[in-house]
């Protein structure tokens, strides 16, 4: 920690980041990782779990830019472009200033990253609320609009990654350029300086509060862990309650699963009830009222109506005039299940492609959400 | 122990099999009507396990292909995998309780498995097998 070329001799280590800064800075980062290797929807839970901690990780650092004491408030970083510009400038040179607390090229990755951070868990939270259904803004937006705030907070996401590599650049140049371990520093919180230099408090009591609630958080987000079993696995996302029907669950369910009418296009509903006599050659042999009752049902809560995403896509995905009777024809079904191999569907324990349930915990209620897509093992 | 309850408990454990000796003999008349003669259960045994080609498919059908040979074990539909409970109604007490219901399985089943509907004298025969389970 030798720091040859500052003017004065005698140097001590003195606290710089607090220790809620420093929290702050590696929780959001483990937020930033995990959101990333999690944006796989099966994994949606975590990830969002990641989003809202990032939220509040976020809303603790701008409060502190005010009450964090010095070093962390934002007026002891507050440097404009000239000031970023002489900074690069130094650096280019291979002379940069040392600065104690944020340099300007540092500070103003900080105000980007905390912006981007913003604009990232707003749209994740509208894609949320529009794609799935799911979180604080379920239902603001539909599904296309929600599909496209989702490619947003992707590009979002992109955008911080390169933020976030240049910062680690800057960390990497700075460090070398000073000859001081600044990744340590971030990690201890003591930097070599005057001994009169103004010192940060340690905060411990913040930082165990902060400590105590992401723990808690924890626990209660992800608590449907711990009381899962192998016959009941845990289901983070539970979907919206579809419509149901009696009559038609023990008619249409008795050989197979109740095929949720969202799973289907009104034409061919109406077509598989006219045909019911040869139904995948079973004679379902039905009385016509039951045929009425059950295909008003099918009708009026076909694909078209949207319901659900799977609703939506495999509507949208069959020509518009083609009557398919089977759900497994569908080009956005065959899209989503091109990946699963012929050994799969003849597993015993999937038994063939009809048998929704095996795979999509949540098959019965029709939902099929991502997150009960759970292949047998 | 109060002997009202123990009746009561008696009378409701005996509804299944009521409505199953009803739904029985309402059908066994009925296939009388149509010109049955007496129900063999030795017949119906020899109709459920006989094997009957598929004309189109050229598959082999028969009926514990889907309601398994153990009818006091869980069948598997053939076609669809799916779960179907056991036959036999002294371990499943829900079977053979409603006479549309068994009906329209047998439209469904002989239809599917002989490629014809059953005569009123099979299905008694099929009935006279199963109620012995
Ligand atoms: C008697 C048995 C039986 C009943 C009752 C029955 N189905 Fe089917 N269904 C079948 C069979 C057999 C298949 C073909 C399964 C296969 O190919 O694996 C099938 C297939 C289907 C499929 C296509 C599945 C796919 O591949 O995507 C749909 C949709 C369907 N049925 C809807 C219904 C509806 C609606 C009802 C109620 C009116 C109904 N079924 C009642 C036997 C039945
Ligand atoms: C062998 C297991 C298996 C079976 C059986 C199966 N699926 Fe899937 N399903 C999957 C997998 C794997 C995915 C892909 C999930 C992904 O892309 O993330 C999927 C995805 C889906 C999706 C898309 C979910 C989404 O919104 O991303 C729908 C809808 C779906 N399946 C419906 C069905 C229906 C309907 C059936 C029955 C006719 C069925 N699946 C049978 C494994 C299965
Ligand atoms: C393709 C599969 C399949 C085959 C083959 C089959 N069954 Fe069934 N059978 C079913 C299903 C499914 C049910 C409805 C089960 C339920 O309600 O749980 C059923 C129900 C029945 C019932 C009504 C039971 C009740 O509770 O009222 C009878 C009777 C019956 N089958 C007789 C037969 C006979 C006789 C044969 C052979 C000729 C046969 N089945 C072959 C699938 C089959």
């Amino acid at each position: 920690m030798t720091q040859s070329q500052e003017q004065n001799s005698k140097q001590t280590p003195v606290r710089i980041w607090n220790i809620p800064v420093r929290l702050f800075h590696w929780t959001l980062v483990a937020c930033f990782i995990t959101a990333w290797l999690t944006r796989d929807n099966r994994y949606l839970d975590i990830h969002v779990f990641a989003g809202y901690l990032m939220t509040g990780l976020i809303l603790f650092r701008l409060l502190w830019g005010f009450i964090g004491g010095p070093y962390a408030c934002f007026h002891d970083f507050s440097f404009d472009w000239h000031e970023v510009l002489d900074y690069i400038k130094g650096v280019l040179n291979k002379k940069p200033p040392r600065f104690l607390g944020h340099n300007p090229a540092g500070s103003w990755a900080i105000y980007l990253l905390l912006t981007l951070g913003v604009l990232i868990v707003i749209t994740g939270l509208l894609g949320l609320g529009g794609e799935e259904r799911q979180g604080p803004l379920a239902g603001l937006l539909n599904y296309p609009q929600g599909k496209r705030l989702q490619d947003l907070h992707e590009l979002l996401a992109w955008l911080m990654l390169c933020v976030v590599g240049t910062h680690l650049i800057g960390v990497l140049v700075e460090s070398l350029l000073h000859k001081e371990n600044l990744v340590r520093a971030m990690l201890t919180g003591y930097k070599p300086a005057k001994a009169d230099t103004i010192a940060a408090a340690s905060q411990w009591k913040t930082a165990t509060v902060m400590v105590i609630m992401i723990i808690a958080g924890g626990v209660v987000w992800f608590q449907g862990y711990l009381t899962a079993t192998p016959e009941q696995p845990y289901q983070p996302f539970v979907g919206p309650d579809l419509p149901d029907h009696d009559l038609w669950r023990e008619e249409c369910g008795a050989c197979h699963l109740a095929f949720h009418p969202s799973l289907l296009p009104a034409r061919s509903w109406k077509t598989m009830m006219a045909e019911q006599d040869t139904h995948f050659a079973e004679d379902l042999f039905l009385e016509p009222d039951t045929v009425a009752e059950i295909e008003a049902f099918l009708v009026e809560n076909s694909a078209e109506q949207g319901l659900t995403e799977a609703a939506w896509k495999i509507n949208q995905s069959i020509p518009k005039d083609q009557t398919l009777l089977r759900i497994t024809e569908a080009p956005y079904w065959l899209k989503k299940h091109q990946e699963i191999s012929d050994a799969t569907w003849q597993d015993p324990k999937v038994n063939g492609k009809v048998n929704c349930a095996a795979c999509h915990l949540d098959a019965a209620k029709g939902t099929f959400e991502d997150a009960a897509m759970h292949l047998p093992n | 122990m109060n002997i009202k309850v123990i009746g009561i408990t008696a009378l409701l454990l005996a509804i299944p099999f009521y409505t199953q000796a009803s739904a029985i003999s309402e059908l066994e008349t009925e296939y009388k009507s149509q010109g049955a003669e007496a129900f063999s259960a030795a017949a119906g045994e020899a109709l459920w396990t006989k094997t009957f080609i598929d004309a189109k498919s050229g598959d082999k059908r028969s009926c514990p292909i889907c309601h398994t040979a153990d009818l006091a074990k869980e069948g598997k539909h053939a076609s669809t995998g799916k779960v179907i409970k056991p036959m036999a109604p002294s371990v499943n007490p829900q079977r053979l309780t409603e006479v549309k219901k068994i009906k329209k399985w047998f439209v469904r089943n002989c239809k599917w498995t002989l490629g014809r509907e059953c005569t009123a004298q099979e299905k008694g025969d099929v009935l006279a097998f199963l109620k012995t389970l």
